[in-house]
């Protein structure tokens, strides 16, 4: 009984490593293509090379020999083979060959291949946007404000029946009183209030003029920077490169939106995508607005000539007024400003608005407190500001422990008006 | 009749300060509109004016000037399989990256190429993670990849120059002679 039951058992063992060894192995077929085919090769859709969704119903792909040996050495398979020549004509090249491939590695990226060639329908995680939060702190403020206001019209009102019915039980006699909106002591200090409170929306408002906080408009497309910058992780300045150059940040041009989205053509993994009115947005749609005026077509994309893209007119957000000068590469290049100081989050924005109020006070406040990158003697630093003699002695004197941008005439008219 | 116009006029305001929108969509008003908004065409501002008033104006460089730092006056080599071909016999002509240089084409390794091809050369930037980022096609591993490895420096400069496969045009950097050198970045 024990014997038979070891060798059930062991019978058992045998049969499952078989059957592992010769399973076609999902999970090893996955690692060798993306290793190995995934540069070229999509599974659903074609790229460089064709999609190899449905592969083994093609050709004489569906003897895995054959395709072993189209794989190992396309070069020599296709000098005998009109269908691999063809695919060279629409594909524009020649497969890589890889010779180290295996049957059984065949077998495994074939399986993988059947198992993603399911098309997931609903990639995107669930999740609105979050609910408006109403503010409560308000509300409650504005309810108390409100009962203690009453209780003191019910208090005065006591008051004043109570003086009446003294007066009454002591027998003296006064004139009717005053209704409220004819004694002067009210116009008056509702006079001074409304001249506190009007001054001070009227400043407020004067000051505002031509200051553009918060602006965000409606782009001509929906480009998220939380999606590219954020998520995606692409630097600021691959895009807007000139800001590392030049005085203006630049406007990226078709062409480079179009180094990713050549290939990228859908938006299917990242969040859902809303409108500050909560409206959903089609993130797909989005990237074939980009297409419309790129002029190109998804379906032949070698055929896409980028000097018929049209240029995509963005609404410039950040503005100032024509008197005032200011340079990007001499902030973030010289003084190594990080984009975000001034932009805000721009990595948690998908439409991008203005954060800082871009105002004389705003800018001088940052001149007076930045402090200068002056140590250029340790090797690091910036060379020009070695003419600074005097300043370079103060510290080596321990006159001042540091040099702000207000010192080397930040804070000069000329600097930003001239 | 009184009390009827001050209830409407509590009513308007209501309703006007409850249908304020939170999103600023206009830019608003300038104090001084003539100090504001420059009398010249600044860059990016629309032509339009100039075409309504008859003036010819295409924004456009005149035919056969040369942009300042245009690599593909130098580099003649066309963007076809041909050109492709040819482009290894193409030699570096500058010298070899001093420190300093290097610090710059890590900066610009860092910026143009590492959101693919991965901080550490290895082909998993953040647009492909693994195959779980938004880029449909794996980037090549700039360390092990046998392509990679055995491509001339003239190729690769061709390749980074217009584009390859999925690879879009990156003319942008090549004004460095960083690119050519960036195989030892790291090494």
């Amino acid at each position: 009984m024990a014997r038979k039951l070891t060798l059930f058992v062991l019978s058992l063992v045998v049969s499952s490593t078989i059957n592992t060894i010769s399973a076609q192995d999902v999970a090893a077929g996955k690692a060798l293509f993306m290793g190995k085919c995934a540069s070229c090769h999509q599974v659903l859709k074609a790229g460089t090379g064709p999609a190899l969704a449905g592969l083994e119903g093609r050709h004489k792909w569906s003897d895995h020999n054959e395709l072993l040996k189209w794989i190992n050495n396309p070069a020599g398979y296709m000098a005998s083979d009109a269908y691999t020549q063809g695919l060279k004509a629409q594909y524009g090249s020649m497969m890589s060959g890889f010779p180290e491939i295996t049957l059984k590695d065949v077998g495994d990226i074939v399986a993988y291949i059947n198992s993603a060639a399911v098309p997931v329908v609903d990639k995107i995680p669930p999740g609105g946007p979050e609910p408006a939060k109403g503010n409560s702190n308000a509300v409650i403020f504005g309810v108390i404000s409100l009962i203690l206001g009453i209780i003191a019209l019910i208090l005065m009102q006591v008051n004043s029946n109570l003086k009446k019915m003294s007066d009454d039980a002591e027998g003296i006699t006064r004139p009717d009183p005053v209704p409220a909106y004819r004694n002067k002591v009210y116009i008056a200090m509702a006079a001074i209030i409304f001249f506190v409170v009007g001054g001070y929306l009227v400043s407020k408002g004067a000051i505002g003029l031509g200051r553009q906080t918060n602006y965000q408009p409606v782009q001509p497309i929906y480009y998220s920077h939380k999606v590219h910058a954020g998520i995606n992780q692409i630097s600021c300045l691959y895009c807007h490169g000139a800001a590392w150059d030049s005085k203006h940040a630049a406007i990226p041009s078709v062409n480079t939106c179009m180094n990713c989205h050549k290939a990228i053509n859908e938006y299917v993994k990242g969040p859902k995508l809303y409108d500050e009115s909560g409206n959903e947005i089609n993130g797909t749609l989005e990237i074939e607005k980009l297409y419309k005026y790129a002029g190109f077509d998804p379906k032949n994309p070698t055929k896409w000539d980028p000097t018929k893209s049209k240029p995509i007119e963005w609404v410039k957000i950040h503005n100032l007024p024509d008197h005032v000068y200011f340079n990007h590469s001499q902030h973030i290049r010289a003084g190594k400003v990080q984009c975000q100081s001034c932009h805000g989050e721009i990595t948690a924005m998908d439409e991008v608005k203005q954060v800082s109020e871009l105002s004389m006070g705003w800018c001088v406040n940052c001149h007076r407190e930045t402090k200068v990158d002056f140590n250029y003697s340790e090797g690091k630093g910036n060379k020009f500001y070695s003419i600074y003699e005097k300043f370079h002695n103060d510290i080596k004197n321990k006159k001042m422990d540091s040099v702000t941008v207000k010192d080397i005439g930040g804070l000069e008219c000329q600097k930003c008006h001239y | 009749m009184k009390k009827f116009w001050i209830i409407a006029a509590c009513a308007t305001l209501v309703v006007g300060m409850v249908s304020c929108n939170k999103v600023r969509r206009s830019p608003g008003r300038a104090y001084m509109p003539d100090m504001a908004y420059s009398r010249a065409y600044e860059t990016y501002a629309s032509t339009e004016a100039l075409h309504n008033k008859g003036v010819n104006y295409t924004g456009m460089p005149v035919a056969g000037t040369i942009a300042k730092g245009d690599m593909l006056q130098v580099y003649t080599l066309p963007n076809d399989s041909a050109g492709y071909a040819q482009s290894k016999n193409v030699t570096n002509p500058l010298p070899a990256l001093d420190a300093k240089e290097f610090v710059e084409a890590a900066r610009l390794y860092l910026i143009n190429c590492a959101i693919c091809h991965g901080e550490k050369l290895d082909g998993n930037g953040p647009l492909w993670k693994g195959g779980d980022g938004p880029f449909p096609n794996a980037p090549r591993n700039l360390l092990t990849d046998p392509v990679v490895a055995n491509m001339a420096d003239g190729t690769m400069f061709h390749s980074i120059t217009y584009g390859r496969n999925s690879m879009g045009t990156l003319w942008f950097p090549i004004n460095y002679k960083a690119t050519l050198d960036d195989r030892p970045l790291y090494k």
